[in-house]
């Protein structure tokens, strides 16, 4: 066995970010993923880049090689009838349909839901959407900022008095994308289990919203009290001790330092003399007091030091300070490459390129990273599959139904 | 709509999984049909709930006490806390005193009539309690146990402290969005890789259990929440790695579009995000802004005009918006071509007409806390999926008769000794601590 999905069969129809990566977990775990692209300029991924050089090309594009890696790709123009035609004989195969179109494009494509439920009765369809399939703003358009504006969490990210500031390029959809793959996967059972079709509408604002840290928690803190739990808002001093961001030798740390834990915070830096005195232990959540004094001392510690140096000595005490790593660093980071978590992938046309590994590591069946395809680079061989010999697959080409 | 029985029917998963990312896991767990059971204990606060025995008053007004109702910090305030009653809708609790001979054997035997364990327990706490995979392995061959530490359980940093914050530290994300113009200090703090591992944990599971059908056999599943993080960050690695390339915090900028970003609109903190991914938005932009000279302007003829100057267009843009309705400019945009949302205030979100119009927000009414509106679930599963009204979290311990004498079949006498010993109950010892 090679990963945990092995067996599994889905059909992927999604380009961009969130639905190839629901099926990018699907694929490094084991499921045979066959992803349907448009012939000629296939999924928008191969768009994003980067690219090495800044030289745009198709088969290049690092969010492609990414987001698609162990996928199948066969290109189909959904727009002809054979196209469709071969894309309901696909589904009568899969297990599970992921879908990411605006909503409603199945339907005008004459694709409806029940038309893959027609093909197979036991085939899960998943439509991910920015704002679901119903409703007032079914049709907006959007993107990984504005629908995190939709969602609420914007609003409470960022300063007060400027505007609010997103969560990373990109983050909220690979967010989105996890929390559609774990409702896959429930329809996808129960489809298999029922023999009965199942249709599940993924709101990318909806999940979004109703996701933890901020967003679900935030909402019924607002219910329960009438005020927000987190909100765009002064930085408070919550005691006398580090907490937040701070500049090192190399760069900025993350800290974190509960009251309780002065005692490893004076050991971490040498103030063994601190843990004892009561002008200290009596004041810790007065700022005014001996915020000056604590400060100067964290400086001295920390200012010399690098982030890494200064990580090490803190969790030495169980302090939690974190290194904030840039993108270099996280390459040379010791924890990462002690866990052989960055993978280097070779693609024909790619090059050799290092990705994020292996992030769920199933202790038995451990699914593996393996290279994103071409397009259309599996045409004759899923083709062939369906019984199509490679003359009428040259054929289908020629109709420019794939 | 829901006719069949819920995707994960007559799976059951014991949980300690706690704060944000664990509740997360175990909510999506829930709400796909899965018996949770909140595995927490008298002697122990659940961090989810709490972490003071007595919250001070001077907490309950601040931020601490936001999340509670009406900031009520009498007896039981822990069943009444947001995040625990949002995340556990639907979920059971049991009390076991897992630090006992007695609570340890309760939970092995819970464990033999349950399908998975999650657990987010600091380093080495499953050991100590003697609820480790070679422990349940044996006790269960077909439990399947996840576990999911910031740093995972092996390498330098496994036995690092830390939150969300850590992880997002140590996985580049947090170095690569904040304000453009400042130093990291002002990055807001946020805890998306939480949410992100949850998501993680839950599909693992059902991961792991449809591969039980076909080996027979639990397994060990781990996840470092750190290394789930980095795909979110895989844009700046990857340019870092086919580059070397560090653009540092984007703010709100797009690597290929301009303008772009949360321009301000007019009233108290309003604010639009729109984006321009192509010439002809751009035209449909500046005539809605009432500005169609700038799409002559050469500077901005361009995609690549744009992003070269995208300083000034976003300035200009930034100049137009305060004259306009979020909401109404935001329809205008999209009627136009133009992607654009304005900011939703989460103090208004439960009145959002397209919300509404979908049902997202559903009351609950729970049996400590009240009837209140409630977001979710995060996606709709036409046939087998959950409807409202949903079950409403549990108090601590509701559950102790149902899982002690139904489920696992001890005697009545037995069971009431336990409660008799305070090993047991439905509310935290004085003694208890987090």
């Amino acid at each position: 066995m090679t990963g945990p999905l092995d067996g599994w069969r889905v059909l992927d129809l999604t380009q961009g970010i969130a639905g190839p990566y629901a099926t990018k977990l699907c694929a490094d775990y084991g499921a045979d993923v066959i992803k349907i692209e448009r012939p000629g300029l296939g999924d928008v991924a191969r768009r994003i880049g980067p690219f090495p050089g800044d030289d745009p090309h198709p088969e290049r594009s690092g969010m492609h090689l990414h987001l698609n890696s162990g996928k199948r790709s066969v290109t189909l123009d959904l727009k002809t009838a054979t196209g469709r035609a071969l894309l309901l004989q696909l589904a009568t195969r899969a297990d599970l349909v992921v879908e990411s179109f605006r909503a409603g494009t199945l339907e005008r494509l004459d694709l409806a839901p029940e038309r893959f439920a027609e093909a197979n009765p036991a085939t899960a369809l998943v439509r991910i959407s920015n704002y679901g399939q119903t409703g007032l703003q079914r049709d907006w358009d959007a993107d990984d900022l504005l629908i995190y504006a939709a969602c609420g969490i914007l609003q409470v990210t960022g300063e007060p008095d400027r505007e609010p500031v997103g969560i990373g390029l990109y983050a909220p959809l690979f967010l989105a994308g996890g929390i559609a793959a774990a409702h896959a996967l429930g329809a996808m059972r129960a489809a298999h289990r029922d023999r009965q079709p199942e249709v599940v509408d993924v709101s990318l604002q909806e999940a979004l919203a109703g996701s933890m840290d901020r967003g679900g928690p935030n909402l019924v803190s607002f219910q329960y009290t009438g005020t927000l739990m987190v909100e765009r808002r002064e930085r408070i001093l919550i005691s006398a001790l580090p907490n937040g961001v701070f500049p090192a030798a190399d760069g900025y740390i993350q800290v974190t330092t509960q009251t309780n834990w002065f005692d490893r915070f004076c050991r971490v830096i040498g103030k063994l003399e601190w843990i004892t005195d009561p002008r200290m232990t009596s004041n810790l959540n007065d700022t005014l007091t001996i915020g000056a004094e604590i400060e100067a001392a964290f400086y001295e510690w920390l200012l010399p030091r690098t982030k890494q140096q200064a990580m090490e000595e803190a969790q030495a005490e169980g302090w939690p300070l974190s290194a904030l790593n840039t993108p270099a660093d996280v390459f040379r980071d010791p924890h990462f490459a002690a866990r052989n978590f960055f993978q280097r992938v070779e693609h024909p046309l790619g090059g050799s390129v290092t990705l994020p590994g292996i992030a769920v590591h199933f202790g038995d069946t451990p699914g593996e990273l393996r290279r994103a395809p071409m397009l259309g680079e599996h045409n004759v061989e899923v083709l062939g599959e369906l019984g199509y010999a490679p003359r009428e697959v040259a054929a289908l080409r020629a109709q420019g139904a794939i | 709509m829901s006719d069949g029985k819920p995707p994960l029917d007559g799976v059951r998963v014991l949980a300690q999984g706690i704060v944000w990312a664990g509740p997360f896991a175990t909510m999506i767990l829930a709400d796909l049909g899965a018996e949770v059971i909140e595995v927490e204990s008298i002697q122990h606060l659940n961090p989810t709930r709490t972490n003071m025995r007595h919250i001070p008053d001077v907490v309950m007004q601040g931020i601490g006490g936001s999340y509670y109702v009406n900031r009520d910090g009498s007896e039981g305030f822990w069943d009444r806390q947001a995040w625990f009653n949002y995340a556990k809708r639907g979920c059971k609790s049991v009390t076991l005193d897992l630090g006992s001979e007695t609570g340890r054997e309760l939970f092995y035997e819970l464990a033999r009539h349950a399908d998975a364990f999650l657990e987010n327990n600091a380093a080495g706490v499953v050991e100590t309690l003697g609820v480790d995979w070679d422990t349940l392995h044996r006790v269960n061959p077909r439990l399947v146990m996840v576990r999911f530490p910031g740093f995972g359980i092996s390498g330098p940093y496994a036995h690092h402290k830390g939150y969300g914050t850590n992880m997002e530290a140590i996985a580049g994300h947090t170095m690569v969005r904040g304000y453009r113009d400042s130093d990291a200090s002002t990055t807001p703090a946020s805890l998306h890789g939480d949410p992100n591992a949850g998501a993680h944990v839950a599909w693992a599971i059902q991961a792991a259990l449809l591969a039980r059908e076909r080996t027979g056999q639990g397994q060990l599943v781990e996840i470092a929440q750190a290394e789930a993080v980095t795909h979110h960050v895989a844009y700046d690695l990857l340019d870092y790695a086919m580059n070397g390339r560090e653009t540092g915090q984007r703010g709100n900028t797009h690597p290929a579009f301009a303008p772009y970003g949360v321009f301000r609109c007019a009233g108290d903190d309003r604010w639009i995000a729109l984006s321009v991914p192509s010439d002809a938005a751009f035209v449909s932009l500046c005539g809605v802004l009432g500005q169609p000279a700038l799409a002559h302007d050469e500077r901005f003829a361009t995609g690549a005009a744009r992003l070269r100057n995208r300083d000034a267009i976003d300035a200009l843009v930034a100049a137009a918006t305060p004259a306009h309705d979020a909401q109404a400019l935001a329809t205008q945009l999209q009627a136009a071509g133009v992607p654009a949302a304005p900011l939703a205030h989460q103090q208004e979100l439960h009145e959002d007409p397209h919300l509404r119009a979908r049902g997202f927000f559903s009351p609950i009414t729970h049996p400590a806390a009240g009837t209140h509106l409630y977001p979710g679930p995060l996606a709709k599963l036409e046939r087998t999926g959950r409807v409202p009204p949903f079950t409403p979290a549990p108090t601590l311990g509701q559950h102790n008769a149902y899982v002690l004498k139904e489920l696992l079949g001890i005697s009545a006498e037995r069971y009431d000794q336990l409660v008799a010993a305070q090993a047991i109950g439905q509310a935290y010892l004085e003694s208890a601590t987090a």
